[in-house]
């Protein structure tokens, strides 16, 4: 994989910080950003940048080390006022997405959130007394999935439904969104589609205010929040897809939804958390779906030569052309 | 004469406008009002951002109050991790020379700042409704205000300028 650019963190993530911790980090070696995934402020606790399988910290004089107790020691108030500038001090815009654990800042940057959930009967109402951010970097890798669209056209032109399975952090959502892109934009070899992304938690689109951060292609609709199953279901009805994107189905609904793509003649491409395909299929909700034929093949990802690497392609279904 | 004059027309230029203040302060307790709650409107119906949010209440409401929610809107805008009630309250202590306003008037109005944008609408609503009610009765105060105080001060410089000028004679 590419290094992530290090000017993106300066321009996109750095400024949302509190002064304190931009005044540290703006003092900090900038090519040690490259590969960097996360920053965590937990409060009273060290800032943690992760950066690939490692964590390192930063001390007051902006020094990299991967020795966390020497880091710079997170406040309460490196946390309201980070929240602050990311809100843009109006928590109340936001209150759906911090239902969901989560805001998305321009760039499609996602800034997760911890502290006092308030819950409504099995609902969650708001979280207050902010206590831990975790800001993960969007990457956007032009060309990571162009090795696998052979697999995902079959050779009768047509796009096969698709499950990306993985452990968290092994570049699914990435290797999704590049699939959506390539899709939607088609090239000389493959023809262009129409593609849907229902982009539950924000993560694929990274949109900001309903506009898509990050390149979906050019024939892509995004419905950004939206649940997985009313997503595929209203896509179907409204916006005409040959193809549908969506992350980390798991549920019964979803199942549903899917089952419904499948008999509007529409390709469902989407990811499922799992180590291999034998963990995969102990799941009888997951495993009823692939024995119905519903998928045509299965991506298996690692991060064993960094994040992405293909461990294996299953082709499913008697009479699937893949 | 002519320096009996100055001293008694001074005084009482000094009284007119006291009493001019008096009843500017009327206005502008009843303009803030208008203005928050224009402000409350933006933030709970149309979810606008804080800062946008100032701005368009800069551009709703006149003179000399609409100076606060620009400066406010101004300080937000530059995303130093300043906070909401932060730029308020720098916002009115910036702004206050340009305003008629009493001091009380002022800690009223910074009371305001106490949460400013970090909670959900139905705490911000509950806030704002609050400032609004609180800002009804300074300015049903400032009204009785007019009417108890004003002729005092338009009178009250003459007759101030008048005992100066006796005193000295």
């Amino acid at each position: 994989m590419n290094l992530l650019d290090s000017s993106i963190i300066e321009r996109e993530i750095i400024p949302y910080l509190s002064p304190a911790i931009k005044s540290i980090l703006h003092n900090a070696q900038a090519n040690f950003y490259d590969g960097l995934e996360e920053i965590r402020l937990r409060v009273q606790k060290p800032l943690v940048l992760k950066i690939g399988d490692i964590d390192f910290t930063v001390n007051a004089n902006g020094r990299i080390t991967s020795n966390l107790e020497q880091g710079y020691i997170i406040t309460e108030e490196d946390i309201l006022r980070t929240i602050a500038t990311i809100s843009d001090n109006s928590l109340y815009a936001f209150e759906e997405e911090i239902k969901q654990g989560f805001i998305t800042i321009p760039g499609g940057h996602r800034v997760g959130l911890a502290g006092q959930v308030i819950v409504d009967g099995y609902d969650i109402k708001t979280i207050k007394d902010f206590s831990g951010i975790c800001l993960r970097v969007a990457r956007e890798r032009k060309g990571c999935a162009s090795s696998l669209l052979k697999k995902v056209w079959n050779k009768k032109g047509q796009v096969n439904s698709t499950l990306i399975i993985s452990p968290p952090r092994c570049g699914k959502t990435t290797i999704l969104r590049d699939l959506a892109r390539l899709l939607s934009t088609g090239s000389s070899e493959y023809s262009p589609q129409n593609v849907v992304i229902v982009d539950e938690r924000s993560e694929l689109a990274g949109s900001y205010r309903g506009v898509s951060q990050l390149d979906v292609g050019i024939r892509t609709d995004v419905l950004d929040s939206c649940p997985k199953a009313l997503g595929m279901i209203m896509a179907i009805r409204s916006l005409s897809p040959q193809i549908i994107i969506t992350d980390e189905i798991g549920h019964e609904k979803d199942v549903e939804a899917i089952y419904e793509c499948a008999n509007a003649g529409v390709a469902v491409i989407t990811t499922i958390h799992a180590r291999n395909i034998e963990e995969l299929k102990a799941r009888p909700l997951i495993n009823n779906l692939i024995e119905m034929g519903l998928f045509n093949i299965g991506i298996v990802l690692s991060r064993r030569k960094g994040p992405g690497t293909v461990e294996e392609i299953v082709k499913w279904g008697a009479n699937i052309v893949v | 004469m002519i320096g009996i004059a100055l001293v008694i027309g001074g005084f009482g230029l000094w009284g007119l406008l006291g009493a001019k203040r008096i009843e500017k302060r009327v206005k502008q307790l009843k303009n803030l009002r208008l203005a928050i709650g224009f402000l409350e409107k933006e933030i709970t119906y149309n979810y606008t951002p804080l800062t946008h949010a100032m701005e368009r209440t800069y551009n709703f409401s006149p003179k000399p109050i609409n100076i606060i929610f620009n400066e406010c809107a101004s300080l937000l805008r530059d995303k130093d991790g300043i906070t909401g009630d932060e730029a308020w309250s720098k916002a009115i202590r910036k702004s206050a020379h340009h305003l008629d306003l009493k001091p009380e008037d002022l800690d009223l109005i910074l009371t305001a700042s106490n949460q400013l944008g970090m909670s959900d609408v139905n705490e911000q609503r509950k806030f704002f409704v609050f400032i609004q009610q609180e800002l009804k009765i300074q300015e049903d105060k400032a009204v009785e205000d007019v009417t108890s105080n004003q002729k005092l001060w338009s009178y009250g410089g003459f007759i101030l300028g008048l005992i100066v000028v006796i005193l000295i004679i």
